[in-house]
């Protein structure tokens, strides 16, 4: 009895998780344009959403936008957490609870003071305040990521290494970094996900030459959101696993051995 | 690590090309989402030369306060509703029509044009437009019985209706089964609006304004009401659905092309609008969209269906009982907001 329920309780966490999901992708293969009971299988999203280049070309945005912003989060993360675990600095205690508000605050604070800062800096609205601003929306996610893990680590590793004569920038690249790589590798995907899905802010800060998926699809609730938007999200949760799996495999594995 | 910072370099570069868009070749749109056709663009593109970025809004007021919050918003035209002309004209966002550049102006159905909302068409071209009103399944409901909005109070329809979930529309249900204007300002009609809704609440399933046609064609309401596009929509997967003007008059809603106060590409923008016009190029709008078109040429080059349905294309004896909503004062908006809040919690 103790094990069915056991079994019961995952598997309704895992139905209330992943049933929306799997939504999605069976209505990608509904024969109707905005009906959402079943009418048939077909594949003709898939088609037409390959001829519907401006969508594609949407999506093509998100992905680059998501690739950089979570990279340069993740650099500028990483950064902080390391300093903030290794040195002592002025203003240490008031940066790491900084951080801590930074997640903490409503994105939509962070939306407005963003768009008031380039308001008030004339800087036209498009790809780069929105860089600049999913790039800020995600460092504070790395730094807690990385962190969390930087603080298991056995100091005795960096004294030994400088003992043995390493400079700070050897114990960084060749101890912290490939200790820290699940981390980093968690800490990125966040991001980008992040970065992905964000409407929010991102409402406020995108300009006219760089419209992203997820404005997009925001946009076509009102008049009906496309059939081609669940196979683009089909496709791109296929990705996304694959993402996953890949970096699942080639770094935390290495990592247990 | 070396590759990442390659790709990532790589990549900042062949993107700075966005950072200037006060190019000359460009026109920056701020339309509804999935408003504007793809092949319509690529036409323009071709002919022109001119690059169209777009950008899409779902709503009136979402457009309104993103173009309120940054004084150069980069963008050249935005297609607002009817009350929405008047509010950004009345506070000086929006650039005075070259209409010496509009030759094929004089297409438009002349029924839509010189309205109170922009008496002379000084801002605004209609682009397209439709009605509000009332959606019924016919294998439930005997279309014969549901004439106007007051049927809507009807006990037999209990917990079946659907009322768009959006005030102004809310509120026009009420104003015209009192005999009132849509647009009426006087603060004991809008409470007598406001008590009549209330005696609705035990009809009304659903508010909803996102995905109408969905609701109707899956029946999970058979009757409410709707905008005539959405019902055309949902007509195409569910044939037993029916549209009907109600007696007491309904509400004509137009969303037309204005070019704003601070557009850099002004020429472009009136390139754009008369190209719009053209009848050949508003028909696959309207075709593709399945709103009316406000372009009375193209009509002309519809399918008979098309001109004979009195959804898409009806006569002037309907059309006059339309109102079109107008831009409310403050002090009025605020009333039916209070009232509109009180509404949706059920006091």
């Amino acid at each position: 009895m103790n094990k069915f329920s056991k079994y019961f309780y995952t598997t309704c966490v895992y139905i209330f998780l992943y049933l929306p999901i799997a939504i999605v992708i069976v209505f990608s293969f509904n024969n109707a344009k905005h009906s959402l009971v079943w009418q048939g299988f077909t594949f003709k999203w898939y088609a037409s959403l390959f001829h519907d280049s401006a969508l594609l070309n949407i999506a093509w945005h998100s992905l680059v936008l998501g690739i950089i912003a979570a990279s340069i989060a993740t650099i500028i993360g990483t950064l902080t957490a390391v300093a903030l675990f290794r040195y002592r600095f002025f203003g240490k205690k008031i940066l790491h609870a900084l951080i801590f508000i930074l997640i903490l605050t409503p994105e939509i604070v962070m939306a407005i003071s963003l768009l008031l800062l380039y308001s008030f800096l004339k800087i036209p609205l498009g790809f780069w305040t929105l860089l600049l601003a999913h790039t800020a929306l995600c460092v504070p996610f790395v730094t807690v990521t990385v962190y969390s893990r930087i603080t298991t680590l056995d100091t005795a590793i960096f004294e030994a290494a400088m003992d043995l004569g390493a400079t700070d920038f050897t114990i960084f690249h060749k101890i912290i970094i490939p200790l820290l790589l699940p981390a980093i590798a968690s800490g990125w995907l966040l991001s980008f996900t992040l970065s992905l899905d964000d409407v929010i802010i991102s409402y406020f800060v995108s300009g006219p030459d760089f419209n992203i998926l997820p404005l997009k699809i925001y946009s076509m609730v009102r008049l009906g959101v496309k059939p081609e938007v669940n196979a683009l999200c089909t496709l791109m949760l296929i990705f996304t696993l694959f993402a996953v799996i890949t970096s699942y495999q080639s770094i935390f594995k290495k990592k247990t051995p | 690590m070396k590759l990442f910072y390659q790709i990532i370099t790589a990549t900042l570069i062949s993107l700075t090309s966005h950072l200037i868009y006060g190019d000359s070749n460009i026109l920056n749109i701020y339309n509804w989402g999935n408003y504007l056709p793809d092949e319509v663009i690529r036409q323009f593109t071709k002919e022109t030369g001119i690059k169209i970025n777009l950008a899409e809004y779902d709503n009136n007021e979402t457009m309104f306060s993103k173009l309120k919050a940054m004084k150069k918003s980069g963008y050249d035209i935005v297609v607002p509703s009817s009350y929405y002309v008047e509010r950004m004209s009345k506070q000086g966002m929006l650039h005075l029509l070259d209409k010496s550049k509009l030759t094929n102006l004089h297409y438009i159905n002349p029924l839509l044009l010189n309205r109170s909302f922009d008496p002379e068409n000084l801002y605004s071209v209609p682009y397209l437009w439709g009605s509000t009103g009332i959606i019924i399944n016919t294998r439930y409901i005997n279309k014969k019985k549901i004439k106007s909005w007051q049927n809507f109070w009807d006990h037999q329809y209990q917990n079946q209706l659907m009322l768009l979930n959006d005030m102004r529309d809310a509120f026009s249900v009420a104003l015209l089964s009192l005999g009132y204007s849509i647009n009426d300002s006087n603060p004991e009609h809008i409470k007598k609006a406001y008590l009549k809704l209330r005696q609705l609440l035990p009809n009304i399933k659903i508010f909803n304004i996102d995905a109408v046609p969905n609701i109707y064609i899956d029946e999970d309401a058979v009757i409410g009401m709707a905008w005539s596009g959405d019902y055309k929509l949902a007509l195409e997967e569910n044939p037993s659905l029916a549209y009907i003007y109600p007696k007491e008059g309904f509400s004509t809603w137009l969303e037309s092309f204005v070019i704003l106060k601070d557009a850099l590409h002004v020429d472009n923008a009136h390139k754009f609008i008369n190209f719009m016009l053209r009848p050949e190029i508003a028909k696959i709008v309207s075709l593709s969209i399945g709103h009316s078109t406000a372009n009375k040429a193209a009509v002309k080059l519809m399918p008979v269906e098309f001109q004979r349905s009195h959804v898409d294309n009806p006569d002037k004896t309907i059309m006059q009982r339309g109102e079109i909503q107008r831009d409310l004062d403050t002090d009025t908006r605020r009333l039916y907001e209070k009232y509109w809040e009180k509404l949706k919690i059920g006091d």
